[in-house]
């Protein structure tokens, strides 16, 4: 089980360099955290829309969830990591990676 | 719906609950001035007040009770975040984020020397001694102190429309010390500890804010702030309440006696109003940005300027009124230069 704030782990993800769609991103945390539920899901996704806007992440491509993977009718986000959110990343995480 | 729609449906529920939440914040913060006020007229604390001066002088006195008054204060937000907090299921994150003392809850503890001992208790000095308007009014500069900090620190630039934001803030509050100043001067009694409580909210609260800022972008709000907290309560119970008892103040004894129900409704009032002005504040940065999360935040000023009047019948004089609206237009000036750009705010 995870043992890392939640942002920490989300980061981590990310550190990889390459896009990832929310809905990826807040199945693997809530798996890997036992954090199961809408509430969780919503809540998991906020933490990814905050550190989009300390610019940590950026939101590069939208689609609608028409087959409802994550939302029916909703929007996904695909996100990348930027410089700042490299910075504050490995402050954060790299050490133990 | 097609993508073009849906993403402004978004946007658009995005910004109607971030401006909800910026204005719960402004509300709370301002409705937080009437405990703050308040509470000064209540057992213990007024008699505590009236014990320390005789033996050791009102300005002593006035501290050492503020310091009391704002012990109970972190005590009772503490309490409420806490409840927040087991609501929201957050008590895991809340252990996880606590274990990450140097990349990150370090910050949320530094920033509680600034909130705390600085910023709140000099918010209840000026409250105390020169009442709850102008406490609030003063607290108004605090962004001028960020802004200045964060280019100092961080590099960050202030642009034209924020300098003139800043000039506009900092006319305002020439108006609000030196208006109080020139008629107090005039009657010949200068409440010099009022005033420096209010320099200390402004500069209290711009520091914390440019400090925790540092934590607060890695982990959750909620959490963020409960250890914010956390850290305000063990520099007051566990270092100066102590401190001060040791020197020879009568600490303890009154503060047991704040435990009857009047006081303690009002501390718990005050708590509640306090804890959630500053988690609503914090979610209301990701929705429409930090510039207008906290332009609309700072709203709090008028906000306690009304309920002031609304429950105690008390209208401030002009120059408050006059350096309060310079104030709060000056925030908005100073942070809505971003507009148009939702989704990000730094970098890039």
């Amino acid at each position: 089980m995870g043992n890392r704030p939640l942002k920490f782990r989300i980061l981590e993800i990310y550190l990889d360099e390459k896009e990832h769609w929310n809905y990826e991103i807040v199945s693997k945390i809530q798996e890997e955290y036992d954090m199961k539920g809408d509430y969780h899901r919503d809540s998991i996704n906020f933490d990814i829309i905050e550190l989009a806007s300390g610019g940590m992440l950026k939101d590069i491509e939208q689609k609608v969830d028409e087959e409802g993977i994550y939302k029916k009718g909703f929007l996904l986000h695909k996100y990348v990591i930027t410089d700042f959110g490299k910075v504050r990343g490995s402050d954060a995480c790299l050490r133990y990676v | 719906m097609d993508l073009k729609a849906l993403k402004k449906q978004e946007s658009k529920r995005k910004i109607s609950k971030g401006y909800m939440w910026a204005l719960f914040c402004a509300v709370f913060w301002g409705i937080w001035y009437l405990p703050g006020t308040v509470v000064w007229v209540l057992n213990p604390f007024d008699e505590m007040y009236g014990a320390v001066a005789e033996t050791n002088g009102d300005a002593v006195s006035l501290v050492v009770t503020a310091v009391l008054i704002t012990a109970f204060n972190a005590l009772t937000v503490m309490l409420a975040l806490m409840v927040w907090n087991g609501v929201l299921q957050k008590f895991g994150e809340l252990g996880r984020t606590l274990k990450e003392f140097h990349p990150c809850s370090k910050w949320f503890f530094l920033a509680s020397i600034f909130g705390g001992p600085v910023a709140i208790l000099g918010s209840f000095m000026a409250m105390g001694f020169i009442g709850g308007a102008f406490a609030a009014v003063a607290a108004l500069l605090y962004p001028v102190v960020g802004s200045v900090l964060a280019y100092y620190w961080y590099g960050e630039k202030i642009t034209k429309r924020a300098a003139i934001g800043i000039v506009v803030i900092i006319i305002g509050g020439i108006t609000i010390f030196g208006g109080g100043l020139i008629t107090e001067l005039g009657a010949g009694e200068v409440p010099w500890i009022g005033y420096l409580g209010g320099l200390m909210a402004a500069a209290g609260w711009g520091i914390e804010g440019a400090i925790a800022g540092k934590g607060l972008d890695i982990s959750e709000p909620d959490v963020g702030l409960t250890l914010r907290f956390l850290g305000e309560n063990i520099i007051w119970w566990i270092i100066i309440v102590p401190i001060l008892a040791i020197v020879g103040f009568p600490m303890y004894s009154f503060a047991i006696q704040a435990f009857e129900p009047l006081t303690l409704l009002v501390l718990i009032f005050a708590g509640i109003t306090f804890g959630f002005c500053y988690v609503s504040w914090y979610k209301s940065f990701p929705l429409i940005g930090v510039g207008r999360g906290q332009g609309i935040g700072n709203l709090y000023g008028l906000c306690a300027i009304i309920f002031i009047f609304l429950f105690f019948g008390d209208v401030p004089q002009w120059t408050i009124l006059l350096g309060g609206a310079l104030c709060v237009a000056g925030s908005f000036i100073m942070f809505t230069e971003e507009a148009g750009e939702l989704e990000t705010l730094r970098g890039e």
